[in-house]
């Protein structure tokens, strides 16, 4: 039986539509609405890459009435990290890739054993339609981005393009309370200053890290930071302070403000 | 570092890390008890002000095209802390603490010269560390294009997109105002719980929340009054106890109710019709719309969110 089906799709069934990647099919984990507006910035998926990382994380204990950072810890947050991220990149290398929006990066906790952490970073390599080499990181090798293909239309239409995802963590340890124990409860409101301090250090240093990063990068701005905090199954009052962003580059043509179109405001009137 | 090493002395590089830390806590408890910016985020925010390093936004980039095509620029991403013991009263610490972190956040901005903290939300760690909570709130610093920097920029508990739709509008997200009142209820004749009533109001019950309430918003409007001529009161919390204490071998029902409610206080040029034109719009979307769900913009309370705005 022969199915009559018009060209152009049997050859895209055949996996023969798409000249970008050598055998031809595609894989993407975008949604409908991402992989639209994706190609209309210009944009074709080519793959999907993957980076995955499993990793013994190290013990180290923090003296339990001190504010210190852990930095057997941070040291393996990063390492691992990056060992992730650079074999997601080094696949969407090989594959031509100019660059990979919607990064996703994970960190999963391995239930037998409580100090292997998983690490994947998995996004979709893209190339530019036309060959347009300028979207291309620093290095010459693809951006990186964990920016969904909705923001990456819209970072573009602001006169950015994305360079790399850049991050910074700091694993803290918060002094368990001592210098408290003499308060009553019926005492004042009073400050625990060594817990603020604690959290001042810890965000500091994670976002420095993250600011070198994307100097490094030579990014003119990070957009989409996000400054939180995490526990990886670590003793309570150990936290991971982990500042992450896209670091950002003006296009070669600067769209001046004056150029963005102002979005319309709609009022949807169903129910 | 292995489990044997704990065993080993400290070499040189950890002990001279350890005694930069201790500086940099010292500092940073002196610095903030003199009311000033940490020297360490202080040197990083004016090198920001300056453009010395990449600047950073919290914003999305949907957010960046919005606030670039309104002629305001991203300087850094700003933080702050306070982190507080409850001694005589959890309702008043939030007041104290939210307060607290919102003056820390605004010496922050102005260190790097900036005009506006937009998209500022409240956070809290949960550590779990008895009677104490901290207050950290966390925003984006920005300059308006062809304005000098101000000595008092204004904080906005808003997103960057809403921010801007406010400013069209002639009205400007000016900062936070806090109301929050607790009391406590003796309830001698046991009247409040009554089972075999029937259907009755517990009308002590119900006055104690009216004034806890009204005393709130009373505070509320006090508050607001410093930075404008009204609030948007996006974060209602509230909270019942009971508990039956031994008085004079009595055993007495003793009822613990607060509210707190916290906004973003706007000034609004009063009777101004607004410039912008809505279009009416059917969405054929099948169960929950893109167009009307919003993600949760603060994440301090989220313990209340089950009973709903009140």
């Amino acid at each position: 039986m022969t199915l009559d089906l018009p060209t152009h799709a049997q050859e895209r069934l055949k996996g023969l539509r798409s000249s970008a990647h050598s055998s031809g099919v595609f894989t993407s984990d975008f949604s409908v609405n991402e992989f639209l507006l994706v190609r209309k910035a210009g944009f074709e998926p080519i793959g999907l890459c993957v980076g995955t990382c499993v990793y013994h994380v190290g013990i180290q204990y923090g003296s339990w009435s001190k504010n210190q950072e852990m930095d057997v810890l941070s040291k393996a947050m990063y390492h691992a990290r990056e060992l992730a991220m650079s074999r997601m990149r080094a696949e969407a290398t090989a594959m031509g890739a100019d660059g990979i929006v919607g990064v996703k990066l994970t960190i999963k906790r391995l239930e037998w054993d409580e100090h292997l952490l998983e690490f994947i970073a998995i996004g979709t390599g893209v190339v530019h339609g036309e060959g347009h080499k300028g979207f291309r990181a620093h290095d010459g090798g693809p951006f990186t981005s964990d920016l969904s293909g909705q923001d990456f239309w819209s970072l573009l239409h602001a006169g950015y393009r994305p360079v790399e995802m850049v991050m910074g963590s700091c694993v803290y340890h918060v002094a368990h309370r001592g210098m408290l124990s003499g308060l009553g409860t019926t005492g004042r409101n009073v400050e625990m200053e060594n817990f603020t301090a604690a959290m001042y250090e810890a965000r500091e240093i994670a976002v420095e890290r993250m600011q070198v990063e994307a100097a490094a990068a030579k990014a003119e701005g990070v957009v989409g930071v996000d400054i939180h905090e995490g526990s990886h199954g670590w003793q309570t009052h150990v936290i991971e302070f982990f500042a992450i962003g896209t670091a950002v580059l003006p296009l070669e043509q600067e769209i001046a403000p004056e150029k963005i179109a102002d979005p319309i405001m709609v009022l949807s009137v169903n129910d | 570092m292995g489990l044997f090493d704990l065993f080993k002395k400290p070499t040189a590089e950890s002990q001279a890390a350890q005694a930069e830390s201790a500086r940099r806590q010292a500092d940073i408890q002196m610095s903030l008890r003199g009311g000033r910016v940490p020297s360490g985020t202080l040197a990083r925010l004016q090198g920001a002000a300056a453009g010395a390093g990449p600047w950073m936004a919290t914003l999305s980039p949907a957010e960046l095209m919005i606030v670039r095509s309104h002629g305001l620029k991203p300087i850094a991403a700003i933080s702050s802390t306070c982190w507080l013991h409850y001694g005589w009263s959890w309702t008043q610490g939030h007041a104290q603490g939210w307060e607290t972190a919102l003056q820390r956040l605004s010496q922050e901005a102005r260190a790097c010269g900036a005009n506006a903290v937009l998209d500022v939300k409240m956070r809290t760690i949960p550590v779990g560390e008895g009677e104490s909570m901290d207050f950290s709130l966390v925003g984006t610093a920005v300059r308006v294009e062809g304005l000098a920097a101000s000595p008092d920029p204004i904080i906005a508990t808003v997103p960057a997109l809403e921010f801007v739709k406010l400013l069209e509008a002639d009205v400007v997200p000016t900062g936070i105002a806090i109301g929050a009142h607790y009391e406590w209820l003796t309830d001698w004749r046991g009247s409040a719980d009554a089972p075999w009533m029937g259907n009755t109001e517990s009308w002590q019950l119900s006055n104690l929340w009216e004034s806890v309430r009204s005393r709130a918003h009373a505070q509320l409007r006090e508050s607001a009054r410093n930075h404008g001529n009204g609030v948007l009161a996006h974060l209602n919390f509230s909270q019942m106890f009971e508990r039956e204490r031994d008085i004079n071998e009595q055993k007495v029902k003793e009822y613990l109710a607060r509210h707190i409610v916290i906004a973003t206080t706007v000034d609004a040029k009063r009777g101004t019709p607004l410039p912008q034109e809505f279009k009416m719009m059917v969405d054929m979307h099948a169960g929950k719309t893109p167009l009307t769900g919003t993600s949760r913009h603060h994440q301090s309370y989220a313990t209340n969110e089950q009973d709903g705005a009140i």
